[in-house]
């Protein structure tokens, strides 16, 4: 794949798209990797060269030196990135700030967000919709309330005062505008949670943050295009997606390929559709496969219980749900199936059906969709272009 | 001043990201450095002139306890603040999440010399968030000093005395924890051009620095710190002038890079809290086992009375200074 690739997961998360990802970067010249969605909930792990990181902000593309642009479909955190840059110096990246680039009109997301989300989730009790806590879904709603009145509900969510508008990347290089969108901020959100920091403190920090890193306008992802090849990191799984997700245990975001398509604005590319040979789950939800004995076959080294996403799943292999992702992406070009080493996976072939062996895997995928990227394990090393099996 | 809290995750991301966009720790001092020298000046924030410090009790902190930490940036002592602000997160974490102290607020200073340096002194504001960093990073690192083994503490001391207003005094009768990190002598007076020209009282009198660090020890835990980076560091008469400004408050420290655990350890022996073993199993909790070495030699004396030997009079004392 010397192209463009869009690189989606077709499960709940946890596919593997970051070691695919990374596995893509290592093998071919890539001017950068462009994040087309989520924010600092995403947790892609990379297992390569005795290196590992779970990638948040970062693209997974950074142990293989490319550059990571995060476009205006992003939800940046600057307090979570600074951390990550701490971890990824001491995992032996130079700088990895200057490996960033931010498109300027990306929302930021602010200890308003996240205490407000936190607030919200624990409110819910033992109906969690298994957020992770970052301030993402929280993020977005506020950023749609524009024209909205106090007590009026947007997205079944009851507006609590005067929103004000949702500061972004770009903000932070204008202190005036920055400090009156805060302020407003601090105002909406006073009656649910307050954070410990002052205005004051986050207009500095994020000064400090807009002097770190390059903020591009929107054009950045199309320059990067044609200077050579992208990879488009995806963060989250289609079936968490904003629209076909199982609501209301979704992530407020497109996690489809449809962001990353818009940034291309028509250059060829390539949709590369990543899954396990098994489905996961992590956070409250349906999840008609699961199987909690799976738990033991199947073990997890990188994921495991968040204090505010909830519990790790496992299932068998969903074909109906990976015909659905596939469908909610209209379609993918080929498939990258990850966990391949895993011990006796089953499929359900039909909703309710009893689950058979999956004897031959990478034929199973085949028949459906070209395999492009075979994974054996965590490791780069364990990753290899398999003979393609076309149905 | 003195509400909102300090966020070591806060302070770990600025300075993630100035040092990611290659920006000095002290900035100011950059810029300051690359112009005249007939154009330093103390920044607004850090001008003692005409200036009150307050520390007051808030709706955040309703038990503030003052610690004002002054140091000598004249010379080889510039190192000093460079440490502090190193290990800001750490001195904080100590005295907060050990238990030393339940709401301290932090000054900073800097004291050079009155008769040769154009800032020779600068006073912060106290702070309980990440403001302290923002005012460490603001000082003038002048490096100035004039060579003759003094520096205008005796100033610094006034400043102190006179101008810092602190509702754990006001309310509780409680002290505050001043701490001068130096490596020279008072001058011999404290000069009443110097307090008029640089503080803007109406003196016209010289001062002996002696009355004024009895003024200072009436209302605060005033401590000395002279850290082994000078050729004074075993010069006797600098112990012997400060042991008798201070008796045992004079703390000799082996090792530079300790200060803000000597500062943390002495609060919370002080304060009763920990004893010096305590006090460096803290250390050590918060990852600074190698610092603790130094520390713990410098309190040796301070941990080991029994009976307070400060030369110092105990509050109550006779308030004159004494003119000369």
């Amino acid at each position: 794949m010397n192209g463009h690739v869009v690189v989606v997961g077709l499960g709940f998360g946890d596919e593997g798209k970051g070691a695919v990802v990374d596995a893509l970067c290592a093998d071919r010249p890539t001017t950068a990797v462009v994040r087309f969605n989520g924010g600092a909930q995403a947790a892609h792990n990379v297992v390569a060269e005795g290196r590992h990181h779970t990638f948040s902000q970062f693209g997974a593309g950074t142990f293989a030196g490319v550059p990571t642009h995060l476009s205006r479909f992003v939800l940046v955190e600057p307090f979570a990135l600074a951390t990550e840059a701490r971890q990824l110096e001491a995992a032996g990246v130079r700088n990895p700030l200057a490996l960033l680039s931010v498109d300027g009109d990306a929302l930021l997301t602010t200890p308003f967000h996240i205490h407000a989300n936190r607030a919200r989730e624990d409110a819910r009790g033992n109906e969690r919709h298994g957020s992770c806590g970052k301030g993402i879904g929280e993020t977005v709603w506020y950023s749609l309330l524009a024209g909205a009145s106090p007590g009026e509900v947007v997205e079944g969510q009851e507006v609590l005062g005067e929103p004000g508008s949702a500061p972004t990347v770009a903000d932070c290089t204008r202190p005036a505008v920055l400090r009156r969108k805060l302020d407003a901020l601090a105002r909406f959100y006073a009656p649910l949670a307050s954070p410990r920091h002052s205005v004051d403190e986050l207009v500095a920090l994020y000064r400090d943050f807009a002097g770190a890193v390059r903020i591009t306008d929107g054009g950045e992802t199309g320059r990067l295009a044609d200077a050579g090849r992208v990879v488009f990191e995806g963060a989250q799984g289609v079936l968490l997606d904003q629209h076909h997700g199982f609501h209301p245990h979704t992530t407020w975001s497109t996690t489809t390929p449809h962001n990353a398509r818009e940034l291309l604005g028509g250059r060829p590319h390539t949709v590369l559709g990543v899954t396990r040979t098994y489905h996961t789950r992590h956070g409250a939800g349906p999840f008609p496969t699961e199987d909690a004995a799976l738990l033991g076959r199947f073990p997890e080294v990188h994921n495991g219980l968040g204090r505010y996403q909830g519990a790790w799943r496992v299932g068998h292999l969903d074909a109906t749900l990976l015909d659905y992702a596939i469908a909610a992406c209209d379609g993918v070009d080929a498939l990258a199936v990850t966990h391949l080493d895993a011990d006796g996976p089953r499929v359900v072939l039909e909703p309710g059906s009893p689950a058979v062996d999956l004897d031959d895997p990478l034929a199973w995928f085949g028949a459906r969709r070209p395999v492009a990227l075979a994974g054996y394990g965590p490791d780069r090393a364990d990753y290899r272009a398999p003979v393609t099996i076309c149905g | 001043m003195g509400y909102g809290h300090w966020d070591d995750n806060a302070y770990a991301a600025a300075k993630t990201f100035r040092a990611a966009k290659g920006e000095d720790d002290f900035g100011y001092t950059a810029n300051l450095r690359a112009k005249p020298a007939k154009e330093w000046r103390v920044a607004p924030a850090l001008d003692p002139k005409n200036a009150i410090r307050e520390c007051r009790d808030s709706a955040d902190h309703a038990d503030s306890t003052p610690i004002a930490v002054l140091f000598d940036v004249t010379g080889s002592m510039r190192r000093v603040p460079r440490i502090m602000q190193g290990k800001l997160g750490k001195l904080h974490g100590l005295i907060q999440r050990k238990g030393y102290l339940a709401d301290p607020q932090v000054l900073f200073g800097a004291i050079g010399d009155a008769d040769s340096d154009r800032v020779p002194l600068q006073v912060g504001q106290f702070e309980s968030d990440n403001r302290m960093d923002e005012q460490l990073r603001t000082i003038f690192l002048e490096g100035g000093g004039g060579g003759q083994k003094s520096e205008s503490y005796e100033l610094a001391a006034y400043f102190m005395a006179r101008h810092v207003v602190t509702d754990a005094w006001q309310k509780r009768g409680r002290k505050g924890y001043l701490f001068i990190i130096g490596d020279e002598l008072n001058k011999p007076s404290l000069r009443a051009k110097h307090v008029r020209r640089i503080i803007g009282d109406d003196v016209h009198q010289d001062i002996d620095p002696a009355s004024v660090y009895r003024e200072l020890a009436r209302k605060w835990n005033v401590y000395y710190v002279l850290p082994n980076q000078s050729s004074y560091y075993n010069d006797p008469e600098i112990g012997a002038h400060w042991s008798g400004l201070l008796g045992q408050n004079f703390l000799k420290l082996d090792d530079p890079g300790a200060v803000c655990e000597l500062i943390a350890a002495t609060i919370g022996l002080e304060e009763q809290v920990v004893d010096v073993d305590g006090a460096l199993a803290d250390l050590a909790d918060i990852g600074s086992a190698a610092e603790g070495a130094a520390v713990g030699k410098a309190l040796t004396r301070l941990g080991g009375r029994s009976v307070v030997t400060s030369a110092v009079p105990e509050p109550g004392g006779p308030d004159d200074v004494v003119l000369r």
